[in-house]
């Protein structure tokens, strides 16, 4: 505890706060131009911090961290554009508020999500770091496809009215999350001997493809014509009755986002969907969601910036990147001639609690710059229409095209978003389909890593208490209702 | 006619089938001989989703028949009483395919222009100054921003070759 | 998803890390300095091609050797997209491309229609030796035991690399298992995504043993979190107290190495210019700072001799990955 204190005297200087604020807008207004989310924030303004001195240095990446994570969820709820994977979850429902003039309220509802999603992950980092990452290292392949199991039981609640039409979206994604060389043994999948088709679809670029590209064609399909009256403003505070919704959920983000952060297969898109699942199980107001609820904005943008804290911890305590953030300021570390490992707490003490100490103030300095922010952000949904579609198909190419700098990549981006205008043309819904790229191929790579590990056993998938305490919850979940429903018959 | 007409949404359940066809026979092709460890290879998955996805191709056909019918998404600016504008679609498809196929030759100003202006003259936008200067201005701001500032690099093109 | 990222926004660092140039040496004869070449590099930013690359062509206009080098990227498919795109070059005497082992072995598990053999090589410029690794808690004290419990049940030793099959860390374990007679075929290789995935399940003991290159490992080294058994190439690494394999009596030496090669059907005055422009930047001292700077060993090699090399691995990576039934 001294030591945070410490920290606390290193982080709270004037150089070093200014540091931390000029970090926090920097990251925000990088994390908001399409393509580039927080690691390539972080990256690219690391020469900015060349000339500091290593804890300056590390003051500054934080504030940047967490200004690019919110940036690129600003751009995920006011354009349906995620600007990275962590953000995909909270176009769901925060476009449909922007749409409805609720941009203000659902930035803010990320914004205090992002806040209290960073309190809480930055002091269990202070409290559990070591403990947290023993338990990381300890869990391993059939741990993760159990989680994955339990991930694709809680598709079920997002399905949508029409089940099979749900599953045909869920088939969809696990379709083209097949393409490209099978990770295991290096096979082609659906290349149809491209090369270009080989390293498979990025995620975002599906995202982006659904939502954004989709949604424009599908528009540009029912436009409407009667005098186009701009998207209103409303009320630019969150009110009572939102506050009343969203306060759990950003609380219970945390608890879902920080452990996976720290886990060696985690990263946030798994944690946010499970998430936006539990929120939608547990509120009354299950029909709003997909339409515009409070709740799948607030708890998954809490639960994403808690699982930056927890990606943390494997970095400080381990030297081990869990997602790409991590392993950018692994890099920056070394730059400075600093090896993140076991030692490191020993070796650079005043660096490290100055940095954790800086998550809490970077924290507190983006709340404090960005909520009188949000509706400022929210009125530029007033441009007319035709320009507003045309930004956003501007926006999605240049996102698509900005980090591979192949137009191979927009042809795969068109035809995503064709998909996506028949499917909503059909009342396909869209987001099994985001959730099948990005679960099937984990699923897949965890579930053959831990037959391989325990040689084609298939006790391999059930060798440790973690994975049979999940697959129990995993059945409760599935046998639930069934019970419910028994119940209510007799 | 009119009886295909109103059942349309057979044609998803064709598009299914076919892509469930295509996803299985790519699984039965990848060679056999290959050293798999374990009881679960690189076929095992292919094969499953793709038989899934022609249980649901004949699943949503059962559906179709029996008057079911996928609703069409809404939305704020979806005005679904109004037939299909499938000519704005077109228009707008075109926009984007032309900025690909120029941003490697003529380069990313041109294109993104060529997309801006394109999308906002096909949903109806007719300022034919305005817009070509708004165009001009994003695309061109855009560039300076990704590729001077940031340093990620963008094609600049004959264009910015010149200027 | 995470590594093309991770390698874009590293490579971008490191792109925008390199203060600005300052004015180039003057010292070298104006009439031999290279003009407007090109390095295509065949990964993401921020991969080792592409620091390798950017690396040498900054090492060279420092010295003087070469004004305006542009350095870009198209990667893909393990470096065949990019590998394509220069053959397609033919007859180009200003364009070079960053290269290494993971090429060799892309070209037969991505089934490109170019070869290096189409290539014109240049030179080889750096090497980094891989090793054989284990958790403190391993049941393995050397690299004899290792190799006793592993001949007796390959299925029930699975070893983790940081690569994908085809690529170096999947290489050397197979050969490991050839020169202990062990059929490839039975090695039960688990792939990872890079050196960070693999190291938490060498330190959680899920795999038996793991083998990556030694750079992202040091630190873990040196608290004893890891020990090291043995290490693949030709000599010992300073302060890493291991033996070689061969020293080991298993006859096998292994480093993973990079290098440069150019479009075919160049002329003979563009190939002599492009190796002696490579040969005077491995002798220039900006070149040795960035060797030492990046932990690389030395291991250039120019022309002809080169060719000859990559022929070598060329066969060596065919031969294993025949076996498996990738190539």
């Amino acid at each position: 505890m001294d030591q945070l204190w410490d920290g606390f005297a290193t982080a709270l200087t004037p150089t070093h706060l200014l540091l931390a604020a000029v970090g926090v807008i920097l990251g925000t207004a990088i994390g908001v131009l399409p393509g580039i989310g927080p690691a390539m924030a972080v990256a690219l303004l690391l020469p900015v911090t060349y000339g500091l001195e290593p804890t300056g240095a590390f003051i500054m990446f934080a504030g940047i961290y967490y200004g690019g994570m919110f940036g690129g969820s600003t751009t995920s709820i006011l354009l349906n554009t995620p600007g990275e994977s962590a953000a995909v979850v909270a176009a769901i429902d925060g476009n449909p508020m922007a749409r409805s003039g609720r941009g203000a309220q659902a930035l803010a509802a990320a914004a205090i999500g992002h806040f209290v999603g960073g309190m809480v992950g930055t002091t269990l980092l202070v409290v559990l770091a070591p403990t947290v990452a023993g338990l990381a290292v300890g869990l391993g392949a059939p741990d993760f496809f159990a989680i994955m199991v339990l991930a694709f039981a809680a598709v079920t609640t997002v399905l949508g009215d029409s089940r099979v039409r749900g599953v045909a979206s869920l088939l969809i994604g696990l379709t083209i999350g097949l393409i490209g060389l099978d990770e295991m043994t290096g096979q082609q999948r659906l290349t149809f001997g491209s090369l270009e088709l080989a390293d498979g679809i990025d995620v975002v670029i599906v995202a982006v493809g659904l939502f954004a590209v989709g949604e424009s064609l599908w528009v540009a399909a029912h436009l409407r014509r009667n005098p186009a009256r701009p998207i209103p403003v409303g009320t630019p505070w969150l009110g009572r009755a939102d506050l009343r919704r969203a306060w759990k959920p950003w609380l219970r983000g945390p608890l879902i986002g920080f452990p996976f952060g720290a886990l060696p297969a985690g990263g946030a898109e798994i944690p946010t969907f499970l998430s936006y699942a539990t929120e939608k199980r547990l509120s009354k107001h299950r029909d709003e969601f997909g339409k515009g609820a409070i709740e799948g904005v607030a708890g998954p943008e809490a639960t994403a910036s808690a699982s930056a804290a927890g990606t943390l911890v494997s970095m400080l305590t381990l030297g081990l990147p869990t997602t790409a953030v991590a392993a950018v300021m692994l890099a920056a570390f070394q730059q400075y001639g600093i090896q993140p490992g076991p030692l490191l707490f020993e070796r650079e003490s005043t660096l490290v609690w100055g940095l954790i100490a800086s998550l809490f103030v970077g924290t507190v300095l983006l709340l404090v710059l960005n909520l009188p922010l949000a509706p400022l952000w929210a009125r530029m949904l007033r441009i007319p229409r035709p320009y507003l579609y045309a930004g956003i198909l501007f926006f999605a190419m240049v996102g698509a095209y900005a980090v591979s700098g192949q137009a191979a990549d927009l042809l795969v981006l068109f035809a995503i978003g064709v998909i996506g205008l028949v499917m909503r043309r059909y009342g396909l819904p869209v987001l099994p389909a985001i959730l099948g790229v990005i679960l099937g191929p984990a699923a897949e790579l965890q579930m053959r890593r831990a037959l391989q590990l325990s040689d084609g056993a298939l006790t391999g998938l059930v060798n440790t208490t973690f994975s049979i305490t999940v697959y129990a919850v995993v059945a409760l979940l599935v046998l639930w209702p069934l019970v419910r429903k028994a119940r209510s018959r007799t | 006619m009119t009886w295909l007409r109103e059942r349309s949404e057979l044609g998803v359940c064709a598009v299914l089938a076919v892509l469930g066809a295509l996803v299985l026979v790519d699984a039965l092709t990848i060679p056999t001989d290959f050293a798999t460890r374990g009881p679960i290879g690189p076929k095992a998955v292919p094969v499953l989703v793709g038989a899934a996805l022609l249980v649901v191709a004949v699943v949503l056909a059962r559906d179709v028949l029996r008057g079911g019918r996928g609703a069409a998404e809404g939305g704020e600016d979806v005005d679904l009483s109004a037939p299909g504008d499938w000519r704005t679609v077109l228009l707008l498809c075109g926009a984007f395919l032309a900025a690909t196929a120029l941003i490697g030759t003529a380069g990313f100003p041109v294109a993104g222009f060529v997309l801006f202006w394109g999308a906002a003259y096909a949903l109806g936008s007719r300022g034919h100054v305005r817009d070509p200067l708004i165009a001009a201005a994003v695309s061109v701001l855009t560039y300076v921003v990704f590729d001077v500032l940031l340093g990620v690099p963008l094609p600049g093109g004959p264009l910015m070759g010149v200027l | 998803m995470v590594r093309k990222l991770v390698a874009a926004a590293a490579g971008l660092a490191a792109v925008l890390l390199v203060p600005p140039l300052v004015g180039s040496g003057g010292d070298a004869d104006v009439g031999e300095r290279v003009r407007g070449l090109r390095v295509l590099v065949p990964n993401s930013p921020g991969g080792g091609y592409d620091v390798t690359a950017r690396t040498a062509a900054k090492a060279m206009e420092d010295a003087g050797l070469a004004s305006a080098v542009e350095v870009f990227n198209l990667p893909g498919a393990g470096g065949t997209v990019g590998l394509g795109r220069l053959v397609n070059e033919r007859g180009n005497g200003k364009l070079v491309m960053s290269m290494g082992l993971g090429v060799v072995g892309s070209v037969y598990t991505n089934k490109s229609p170019s070869s290096l053999a189409d290539t014109t090589p240049i030179a080889k410029l750096i090497e980094e030796p891989d090793i054989v690794v284990v958790g403190k808690d391993s049941p393995y004290r050397d690299i004899a035991g290792l190799l006793t419990a592993w001949k007796a049940d390959p299925g029930g030793v699975p070893v983790g690399g940081g690569s994908s099959p085809g690529g170096p860390d999947h290489l050397a374990p197979m050969l490991m298992a050839k020169a202990a007679g062990l059929a490839p075929r039975s090695v039960n290789y688990v792939p990872f995504d890079g050196g960070g995935e693999l190291l938490a399940s060498v330190l959680g003991g899920k795999v038996a043993f793991g083998v990556s290159g030694v750079g992202e490992y040091r630190d873990q080294i040196q608290a004893g979190e890891l020990r090291v058994l043995a290490v693949t190439g030709p000599e010992r690494i300073a302060g890493i107290d291991a033996p070689t394999l061969r020293e080991a009596g298993l006859d096998v030496s292994f480093t993973n190495w990079r290098g440069i090669v150019a479009p075919p059907g160049i002329s003979d005055t563009d190939r002599e210019r492009l190796i002696a422009a490579f040969a005077r930047l491995h002798s220039s001292p900006q070149w040795r700072d960035a060797l030492a700077r990046n932990g690389w060993t030395d291991a250039f090699q120019a022309g002809p001799g080169f060719g000859e090399f990559l022929a070598g691995e060329n066969r060596r990576v065919a031969e294993v990955l025949k076996e498996l039934g990738l190539a």
